[in-house]
């Protein structure tokens, strides 16, 4: 019994396998690339489950690789990489939001999340308030950094500010906010139905100054009928120097459609529509942020350094004996010409 | 500062890769005459290491005053990817060429090579180019570092397999007898190894960087796909070796096409995407 469970694990364990594994992966690698949603996640799967087998295989059965500290060291990493991201895969969460100046975090306002079947995140206990923020473009529109100023709770009842943006996140119980490329304007509205309580909100605008252009956006009102929108900006944007995309700094008429009505709004001003009266409160603006949250990060890392020192240390004591044995060697005048020189 | 100031510089540092790639060629013929390291052999060696270094410090002026005129180093389009790998590529084969002797006759292979994209980087256009916030990051010296590393190993082990297939065209074997091919074999090899170590690590530091620059480790955009792919290849190649006694011949070409994998991966892939990375804009 114990024969045939060892000579199943020798075959398991096969370099022959791990080229056809890694034949395979390399295929599953290019399909993909980009990744196209028409891709199944099989074509990796597949592959990596196979090498996790034969790697598990090699580790316990094969001498080369068991015997050797800095080869069994570099052949556990892999094998930890390839089991961390699968259980990243398993428990990550992905989303997007996009926050006003001034609003707070809320879970429930999250864009397409996408999470593993074992997410089980504290994303309801996020807490933070979204400040302004800044974004410095060069001439030719080329975007330089970006902060966003964020208000967190300090433990002690108050609030402490934190400056993200670009390649530093915000990172809150795990989870990474990281602000994206995509922000913009956002008039703020009241509407006041015919007899009844009037509500606030915001309209997000498309992305500035990517959209520049095209500042346009529609809503339809409880009881009312659509109501399109036009925001004629001024944030001091222009193409030929540098400027600094700040919220606090714009201003805008607001130009609304209601059927045949064509009006330009100023802030304050209030104007009656089919069903009740619109109210321009305030310019705003918002800032979009990618949601990140995979617990094994760290550790792929980790499993990622683990690996390579072990290789590191492998070809170490690999070379080390080649060149003593070179060195032996050297009393042969063929070899003297090879090495000495 | 004009924009021409800095291709003075790019110029002379090829020129004398120019003359160093004569001189290896001259080495080997050298060699062929005599039956051991004569005199002249080292002679030329020492010129050519000198030139070699010479190339290496003019390119590093070139860098130097670009990266002064633009603020930023070399790392966002083609012109510079090159400029800075005709940098990297001429330290690291410096260095080597000087510590390890019996390698040197490879220069007949990797000097060309290191031509070639001299001769590339002097058909582009030296445009400026504007350095995105997300690389502001030191994780990125990080993952370059590494990368330059890792292609000029498996430069070397190219140069060395070059080696091993040229002592097979009837007429130049005896310009590389100086070594068996199995020696060659098992030293080309040795680089290709240590390639792989610095090829996980720039993957390690890519991944790190791109998780703080765009919220993702992998993505599979065409240069991560492309660089697993080399690192797969490298570990393929590896693996064969040690399942089937491939020819060393054999054993040479696949040096050669993993070098060309990584090759496309550094030079190939901005034809691909607009960028080296996607999350550049």
């Amino acid at each position: 019994m114990m024969g045939r469970l060892h000579r199943c694990g020798r075959m398991l364990a096969s370099t022959r396998l791990t080229l056809v594994g890694m034949v395979l992966l390399a295929v599953g690698a290019g399909l993909s690339y980009g990744n196209p949603v028409t891709t199944s996640v099989w074509v990796l799967v597949t592959p990596l489950g196979l090498l996790s087998l034969n790697l598990f295989a090699a580790i316990l059965v094969q001498p080369r690789i068991n015997r050797r500290g800095g080869l069994l060291m570099f052949h556990i990493g892999l094998l930890s990489i390839v089991v961390l991201a699968a259980l990243g895969r398993l428990t990550y969460y992905e989303a997007h939001i996009e926050l006003l100046s001034g609003e707070s975090f809320d879970p429930a306002n999250v864009i397409e999340p996408r999470q593993g079947p074992w997410h089980m995140g504290e994303l309801d206990e996020v807490e933070f308030v979204q400040g302004p923020y800044t974004v410095e473009y060069g001439s030719a529109l080329k975007r330089g950094p970006t902060r966003s100023y964020l208000a967190l709770p300090d433990g002690s009842g108050g609030w402490r500010e934190e400056v993200v943006g670009d390649d530093t996140p915000l990172v809150l119980k795990g989870y990474r906010f990281y602000t994206s490329f995509n922000k913009g304007f956002a008039p703020i509205l009241s509407w006041t139905p015919t007899g009844g309580v009037p509500v606030t909100g915001s309209v997000h605008m498309p992305a500035y100054p990517l959209f520049e252009y095209k500042q346009d956006n529609s809503w339809t009102p409880p009881g009312g009928s659509e109501i399109k929108f036009w925001l004629r900006l001024d944030t001091g944007y222009t193409e030929e120097s540098a400027w600094v995309l700040d919220g606090r700094q714009a201003s805008g008429v607001l130009i609304v459609n209601s059927g045949e009505q064509r009006l330009e709004l100023q802030l304050g001003d209030e104007v009656a529509l089919a069903g009740g009266r619109l109210r321009y409160e305030a310019l705003n603006s918002w800032l979009g942020y990618k949601i990140f949250y995979d617990p094994t990060l760290k550790w792929l890392f980790f499993a990622a350094i683990l690996g390579v020192v072990g290789l590191a240390r492998h070809y170490w004591s690999k070379f080390d004996a080649l060149s003593a044995a070179a060195s032996l060697d050297s009393a042969s005048p063929t070899t003297e010409k090879v090495v000495n020189r | 500062m004009s924009e021409a100031t800095e291709l003075p510089w790019l110029w002379a540092g090829l020129s004398a890769y120019a003359v160093a790639t004569i001189l290896a060629f001259r080495g080997v013929v050298i060699l062929a005459k005599t039956s051991a390291i004569s005199p002249p052999v080292r002679s030329n060696e020492r010129l050519l290491l000198l030139l070699l270094v010479s190339g290496v410090l003019l390119l590093a002026m070139a860098l130097g005053v670009r990266w002064e005129r633009l603020g930023h180093g070399p790392f966002i389009n083609l012109y510079e990817l090159l400029a800075s790998q005709l940098f990297s590529l001429g330290l690291i084969f410096a260095l080597v060429y000087w510590r390890v002797p019996a390698l040197r006759t490879s220069a007949v292979v990797v000097m060309p090579l290191i031509w070639l994209l001299g001769s590339w980087v002097l058909m582009l256009e030296p445009s400026d180019s504007h350095f995105p916030p997300t690389y502001n990051n030191n994780w990125l010296w990080v993952h370059v570092g590494f990368g330059k590393v890792f292609l000029s190993f498996c430069l070397v082990a190219a140069g060395l397999a070059g080696i091993i297939l040229l002592r097979g065209v009837p007429g130049l074997g005896r310009w590389f007898a100086h070594m068996s091919d199995a020696a060659l074999d098992q030293m080309a090899w040795r680089f290709m190894m240590l390639a792989l170590v610095f090829d996980s690590l720039m993957l390690i530091a890519g991944a790190v960087w791109a998780q703080d620059a765009w919220g993702r480790y992998w993505q599979w955009d065409a240069l991560e796909t492309s660089a697993f792919m080399t690192w797969l290849s490298i570990g393929a190649g590896i693996h064969a070796r040690l399942s089937y006694k491939i020819p060393v011949r054999v054993g040479a070409l696949v040096i050669l096409a993993i070098f060309g994998l990584a090759f496309v991966t550094y030079f190939g892939t901005p034809y691909f995407s607009e960028a080296a990375h996607k999350g550049v804009v």
